[in-house]
């Protein structure tokens, strides 16, 4: 006996996904949430496109690519110049900047808080007029396609509570990291890779690399199909993606050919949806097989591919360069969501040592890969986003001589970027003393720039949420968080 | 049952139905449709859920975000307000404003984004004309016992639950699924109680099984299996958040896997669920406490912590605080209590104040917040093998009589030393070093030399010394004083590191002192290495005897002439050691890389003999000595002098040496102890009274009040004679009007079986979370529990002999419209199974599986480059070096679990991370799952292991073999149509392999389990790859 005819078994499972979707559609928006439901993880092959009604607005940006720099690169460095340090070299940090506020432990005990100035020269690029450092001359030469955030802070002061707060709005671990929550929203845009991916970059100096961990990548609360998918350098960029030493695809289509009449005798028989979907699931497993391959094979990318990024792409796999092409090959296919993360940026000493080997690593694979989105039509509708977990002290820590020095951790300012999917190119915003300490205008805080992105994405931080312990849980927290409209298009 | 009965439980069924007054819903969470007009509103099931979603987030016991000091949760205030006027809904106010139109007076507030919808405000009006009645939160009611409800077919039930459930499957106008074939129920059973598939042989003795209490024989059989214990504990570690790493920053090795055999052990002694819980809330506070109870403490004690620098201290405390009082009041009372930790609960009556009250019990630690990235932080204890405890318990009282006879023993002998050191000379004391066949000698370095004599190149080389054979036995040492930490390298070595590493060497890694005897390593060798260490910035006379056999065994390591215990890390020299190189002090052969970097040495000795024991304490003691005396007796270090008295006194007084003897006897009997036990990271109590700060919004730095522990008002008062410590909360739970703590119990151990507990959010019995499906049902279960002594094998038990469990698992059409989501159980509960069971299954089917209960953590097949991608450098837990032999196939639960990368495969299966209390995993199903299955090492490997053994004993048949696979992999034979099938898959694949004997060849290699080179390798590889097939069907992920 069969009960279930073809038409009644689609409805069934139509019906099950749209009750599911409007139990939960009180407290989600996200076009995801029907598609995943219909197909498991990366499915949503129906829906390639959000719909638009499912969104708040008008979304400026249809993915993300987010370059985190682990450790938190001196702003003080990089772009935030402050030409009257040179002045206070040794001097102390004056008591009415600092107000007390808490240092961390690594130089809390320290008996002075000398002044040190950035040994780097700086100068005014572009129409905007922004200072960039000499250490990023390819930065020099698009800072006017750049939104620049001199003002961003945080409360977190450690790695662990400071990456976990920019990567999920929350200082705690636990919760959903803001590409699940782009996935949970958007869903998928293609049938064969997953919606959100992750890229750990090898960087080429290795002196104080910080602890990362899968939880950065974490759906949280959230669905678990949201999670980021690790992509390794190397013969499996995926875990698992390979058939085993002796299985050659068509062995592989061959089991699973077998294994889908099997499966669906057992459908027919118990009539579990469960079983179904799992049908769908090893087939999206054998074309990810085959366009993984593919996805990675750099080979047949032009020379002047490897210009824009530089040779590191082509010859460094695991480099930031060659991830940050993978990045533009994983959008270009449909991934919703890249994350990018580059370790090294944490200089408490030997600073200007560390900082040329950190530069070269990103300079021009960012430029490049701004380029090559632009080059692909993909620059307007692509949101690049670069910066750390927090800033860095402008006092010293430990020795301090003019050509050295290193700097403690610094929440109450430091800078971020972002490009394309409608930031605002030429921006300058936010300001801070001339210590680089305090924010004297314009203050973005985490929160701010979450509500933000996600603005960019179509989203009202306020209503994009998901019911969690009895609460509307949100990437922006329970504190007052601002959408900063200077910085959208 | 009869019909009589029937109509009895008809007029009880009424009954019940005045209970719902009383405060309980009958309503199904998911499903629940508003009362029709002609029934009375109930609050708990028509308008809480209205006011929780709409209303009490302003107007509720949130003091903070409460508007117009008005709240919902609580009738009084609403009436004294006129908010709610009972029985006239025109008067009231809240109907007022949720009917207007004007935007500055509408309720909800157009910005909260929150909206009624007619029927909802219909409802809220009904309930006012109705005389808007309250009634407490369900689950704050103690349990209450519900008469069973009266049902159509009372013959259905095997057991009062059964009664529960099919009364809401027959209103619903269903049937329940006929009872399954034996085959599944032997399968279901075996994976419900112990993790695993049956064994073929026990499904067909069940099957043939005529006996009437055959099922229950089945059941018995299961829940005695050692494996029970395991499977169980395994959704414990869960709850407990185990894990075999500190979670943050370095991320390093923590050692507490004694709390899992703990756990283990619990289960399979069948402790009962007070005592479970007491003895890991406080077990350290339990007077006489055992070490088990210690051990158990450790539940305290598998939160996540750091040692990141620059880290606050203050600020983990009270983050570590919060976690264990979090993981408490979720596991044990599904209260959602992460929200007081910044404010009053925005829906239940439970306040900031309280959650630290709750807090300060936990608040008492000493220990410390910075973990120091060691693997043992204090408060800890060592933990005795099992079969050592008793031994264990009498050794301290006997080593302290030794010592005790030893002293006085010295005290009377030391003016006997003073005259000895005064009439000893260079000559004299050098005379006492053993000198027979001493081969090699050469001071280096004076004892109070500062800094090593030596730039890139070895102190001392000498091409002729040290040629010795593995079968020959040979002795050698010198002093070491290591003035650099976490040093290491040669210290001493006659070693080609360029070619094979042949030879030997005397090496240091950290304070631990190794010796290599090389063949070629790391395949052909022995190496031995101490698991004490030498102390830092001290000298140490290091030295190794070696007595020929080529074991590890027999190669013996003091330091300053006592033997120390070490573990073999190679054991397989079988051939030549010798080599041409030189002997080098101080580095091998050729590499820069192995030098002793910022190592002292002094004093190196060669012997052609093994020197016994007494003869190297006469070497380090003698050569100290001789140390001492060159300094004039004013200058003499008096450390040293004692180091050289309780040196003579061993074996210059005849006395002491008798005591000491004994004493030596019973102490190497401690240090063999030692070496087998392991260590418990346990609770451990301040001396002064607990107590807590009230932190604004959950910030270490904003504290407010001081506060000392107690229970919330909501539940029932803690007794005035309990300790106001963990040992007292521990036994509050256990109160028996408690309402909460059997409910929660009950209705996790009802999830583990039927995958949806009662109360699907099975971590939440708040306001926020779901009501039950089954309300009465869920009181009955919890009072079964507890007054059946909290017995937790008789309690799953009784859910596996309920006609509800032996269902079977067909889906008709007519449920699947009236009961989707199988909420009522109108059919088996399917679903895939967890991570753990995944893997063990094909461990199991295979055969491969190693039934070792206990013990450390193991690393198994893991793709590489998982744990270096996220580790630190430094991190001891970012290479990831898998076992060979047993620790491969060992069950999931043993898995070295690393929390910033959880275990690869069972990751992608929806293990938790472990960082925080996990109460109930996520079920996705996913490509990358199939991935795992289809091409992880340990699956393709299992597959094969599993071909091959079809090969030899699965009949000579295609048929018979086909068949061999099935029982194993379903517990069935395959139908016919199945049958067809297998068959063509397997054709197609025995044709490819033998066109492609090459590819046949490369797939038997995967995996460290060598095949029978006997088998025809295509053949073997065709039933490999349809075994891979077949192991990743449907019907074998899900339970």
């Amino acid at each position: 006996m069969n009960p279930f005819e073809k038409n009644l078994l689609g409805d069934y499972i139509r019906n099950e996904t749209r009750r599911q979707f409007f139990a939960r559609g009180a407290n989600v928006l996200g076009g995801a949430a029907l598609a995943s439901l219909a197909g498991g993880a990366f499915a949503g092959q129906a829906d390639a496109a959000v719909d638009p009604k499912l969104l708040h607005f008008a979304p400026k940006a249809k993915r993300v690519i987010y370059l985190h720099m682990v450790g938190g690169p001196s702003q003080l460095d990089l772009y935030d110049y402050k030409p009257k340090m040179g002045e206070w070299y040794d001097k102390d940090l004056p008591e009415s900047v600092r107000m007390g506020q808490r240092l961390t432990t690594m130089t809390s005990g320290q008996k002075r808080f000398p002044i040190a100035p950035s040994k780097y020269k700086f100068k005014q690029y572009g129409k905007s007029g922004m200072w960039v450092s000499e250490m990023l001359p390819y930065m020099q030469k698009m800072v006017d396609d750049v939104c620049f955030i001199r003002s961003m802070n945080t409360e977190a002061i450690n790695h662990e509570p400071a990456i976990s707060y920019m990567q999920t709005g929350n200082m705690v671990t636990g919760r959903p990291c803001l590409g699940s929550w782009a996935s949970y929203g958007l869903g998928s845009m293609n049938d064969n890779l997953p919606t959100f991916v992750v890229l750990v970059a090898k960087p080429s100096n290795t002196e104080q690399v910080q602890a990362i961990s899968a939880r950065l990548w974490s759906s949280g609360f959230l669905p678990g199909e949201h999670a980021g998918v690790s992509f390794r350098a190397g013969a499996d960029p995926i875990l698992y993606i390979n058939n085993p030493d002796g299985v050659t695809p068509e062995v592989r289509r061959r089991t699973l050919d077998g294994l889908k009449q099997l499966n669906e005798m057992t459908f027919k028989r118990v009539g579990d949806p469960e079983t179904h979907t799992r049908i769908q699931q090893f087939e999206l497993a054998y074309r990810m097989q085959s366009s993984v391959p593919e996805l990675t094979d750099i080979s047949k990318e032009p020379q002047s591919t490897f210009d824009l990024y530089g040779k590191d792409a082509k010859e460094k796999p695991g480099s930031f360069a060659h991830s940050a092409l993978l990045a533009r090959r994983l959008v270009e296919r449909g991934v919703r969501f890249v994350q990018i993360y580059h370790n090294n940026w944490d200089h408490h000493g030997n600073l200007t040592g560390r900082m040329p080997d950190q530069c070269r690593d990103v300079d021009q694979p960012c430029w490049g890969l701004i380029q090559d989105l632009k080059r692909k039509g993909m620059f307007e509708d692509t949101l690049v986003i670069w910066g750390g977990e927090f800033g860095r002290t402008i006092y010293s820590q430990g020795g301090l001589t003019k050509e050295n020095y290193g700097r403690d951790h610094h929440p109450r300012c430091f800078t971020m970027w972002m490009a394309g999917g409608g930031a605002k190119g030429g921006v300058v915003h936010g300001e801070t003393d001339e210590f680089s300490y305090n924010i004297v205008k314009d203050p973005v805080h985490i929160r701010d720039f979450h509500a933000t992105v996600l603005q960019l994405l179509g989203f009202d931080h306020m209503r994009f949420n998901f019911r969690y312990q009895g609460l509307d849980a949100r990437l922006t927290g329970v504190e007052p968080a601002r959408v900063i409209k200077e910085l959208i298009s | 049952m009869s019909g009589s009965c029937s109509t009895r439980f008809c007029k009880l069924g009424l009954v019940g139905s005045l209970g719902l007054i009383l405060g309980l819903s009958t309503s199904i969470a998911n499903a629940a449709a508003p009362a029709p007009s002609t029934t009375k509103i109930e609050f708990n099931r028509d308008i809480r859920p209205i006011l929780a979603e709409n209303c009490l987030s302003c107007h509720g016991p949130d003091s903070a975000s409460r508007k117009a000091n008005l709240r919902f949760d609580k009738r009084d205030n609403a009436l004294e307000l006129e908010a709610i006027i009972p029985n006239n809904p025109g008067a009231s106010e809240m109907i007022a404003r949720i009917e207007t139109t004007d935007r500055d007076q509408v309720m909800p507030p157009p910005k909260s984004k929150k909206k009624l919808t007619k029927e909802q405000k219909d409802l809220l009006k009904r309930w006012i004309s109705e005389g808007a009645e309250y009634q407490p939160h369900w689950a704050y009611i103690p349990p209450k016992r519900f008469p069973a409800p009266s049902v159509k077919d009372a013959s259905w039930a095997k057991s009062p639950l059964d009664l529960f459930i099919l009364a809401q499957i027959e209103k619903a106008g269903l049937k329940p699924a006929a009872e399954a074939d034996r085959h599944t129920l032997a399968r279901r059973v075996a994976l419900d109680l112990t993790g695993l598939p049956p064994e073929p042989a026990d499904v067909a003795a069940f099957i043939n099984d005529k006996s009437p209490n055959a099922y229950e024989k089945l059941v018995d059989k299961y829940l005695a299996s050692p494996r029970w214990g395991e499977h169980r504990g395994r959704y414990w570690l869960d709850a407990a958040r185990y894990a075999d790493t500190h979670g943050i920053h370095f991320d390093n090795f923590r050692e507490m896997w004694s709390y899992r055999d703990w756990v283990i052990n619990a289960y399979n002694k069948n402790m009962p669920y007070d005592q479970f819980s007491i003895e890991q809330l406080a077990g350290d506070l339990i007077p006489n406490k055992t070490i088990e109870q210690q051990v158990a403490s450790g539940f305290n004690r598998c939160n996540i912590t750091t040692n990141e620098g620059g880290a606050i201290a203050e600020e983990y405390s009270v983050l570590y605080t919060r976690d264990r009082t979090e993981t408490t009041s979720a596991v044990f009372m599904a209260l959602g209590a992460n929200c007081m930790v910044c404010h009053d609960h925005k829906f239940d009556p439970i306040t900031q104040r309280e959650f630290y009250e709750l807090a300060a019990f936990f608040n008492n630690t000493t220990q410390a917040a910075m973990d120091g990235n060691i693997s043992d932080t204090p408060p800890k204890m060592f933990v005795p093998a099992t079969s050592d405890r008793g031994r264990w318990a009498a050794l301290s009282a006997e080593l302290d009589t030794f010592r005790r006879d030893l002293d006085t023993r010295k005290k009377a002998s030391r003016a006997d030393f003073d005259k000895f050191l005064a009439g000893s000379n260079a000559q004299s004391l050098k005379a006492l070093a053993p000198a027979k066949e001493q081969k090699f000698h050469a001071t280096i370095d004076a004892f109070e030399a500062g800094s090593p004599k030596r730039g890139n190149g070895p102190i001392l080389e000498m091409a002729d010394v040290g040629d010795f054979e593995r079968d020959q036995k040979f002795s050698y040492g010198c002093w070491i004083k290591p003035v650099k930490r976490n040093t290491g390298g040669s210290v001493i070595a006659r070693m080609d590191d360029q070619h094979d590493f042949r030879g030997w060497d005397l090496y240091m890694e950290g304070g631990k002192i190794g010796a290599h005897f090389i063949n070629k390593w790391p395949e052909n060798a022995v190496k031995a290495v101490t698991t004490t260490e030498i102390p830092h910035a001290k000298w140490t006379h290091v030295f190794v005897t070696y007595d020929g056999s080529s074991k590890f065994g027999g190669v013996k390591i003091y330091f300053d002439g006592k033997l120390q215990p070490a573990t073999p890390q190679a054991d397989t020299l079988s051939q030549t050691m010798r080599t041409t190189v030189p002997l080098k002090i101080g580095e091998r052969h050729s590499s820069t890389s192995r030098t002793a970097d910022g190592v002292l040495i002094h004093d190196v000795r060669t012997y052609s003999r093994l020197l016994p024991s007494e003869e190297v304490s006469m070497l380090a003691g003698s050569t100290l000595a001789l140390s001492l005396i060159e300094k004039p007796a004013d200058k003499r270090v008096a450390a040293d002098v004692d180091t050289v008295f309780n040196w003579w006194v061993d074996h210059f007084d005849a006395q002491a040496k008798a005591i000491r003897a004994k004493l030596a006897t019973v102490e190497s009997e401690e240090a063999a102890i030692k070496s087998r036990g392991t260590i418990g990271l346990v609770m451990n109590e301040r001396t002064e009274p607990a107590m807590a700060f009230v932190l604004f919004r959950g910030d270490y730095d904003k504290r407010r009040d001081q506060v000392k522990p107690d229970t919330p008002d909501v539940l029932p008062a803690m007794p005035s004679d309990f300790p106001r410590n963990r040992l007292g909360l521990a036994k509050w739970l256990f109160l028996p009007e408690h309402p909460l703590t059997a409910r929660v119990a009950a209705n996790r151990m009802w999830q583990e079986i039927f995958g949806t507990a009662i109360v699907r959010t099975s971590a939440d019995f708040g306001a926020a979370g779901e009501l039950p499906s089954h309300p009465e049902l869920l009181d009955w279960l919890a009072l079964e529990f507890r007054d059946g002594g909290w017995d937790m094998k008789k309690f799953y038990k009784m859910l596996l002999m309920s006609a509800t469990y032996r269902q079977a698992e067909t889906v008709t059409p007519d449920k699947v419209e009236k009961d989707p989501s199988n909420r009522l159980l109108s059919r088996a509960a399917r679903f895939r199974m967890d991570a753990e069971m995944v893997r063990d299954y094909a461990l199991a089917t295979s055969g491969l599986l190693v039934e070792k209960l206990g013990g450390p953590s193991v690393r198994p097949y893991q793709p590489d480059g998982v744990w270096e991608a996220v580790a630190m450098i430094g991190s001891n837990t970012r290479d990831y070096k898998r076992d060979q032999g047993e620790g491969l196939y060992r069950r999931s639960m043993y898995t070295f679990w690393k929390r910033a990368a959880p275990p690869a495969s069972m990751d992608i299966f929806n293990a938790p991370a472990r960082e925080l209390c996990t109460l109930r995993r996520e079920r996705t199903n996913t490509p990358l799952q199939a991935l795992v299955t289809l091409n992880d090492t340990q699956f393709v490997e299992a597959a094969r292991v599993l071909a091959e053994k079809t090969l030899k004993s699965g009949g000579d048949s295609t048929d018979s073999k086909i068949d061999f696979i099935a029982q194993r992999l379903i517990s069935r034979s395959f139908r016919p149509e199945e049958v067809t099938v297998v068959k063509a898959s397997f054709d197609d694949l025995l044709k490819h392999y033998k066109a492609h004997a090459g590819d046949a060849k490369k797939l038997l290699a995967v995996g460290d389990y060598k095949h029978d080179a006997k088998l025809d390798e295509p053949t073997l590889a065709a039933w490999t790859m349809l075994t891979n097939e077949l192991m990743n069907l449907d019907e074998v992920l899900n339970k």
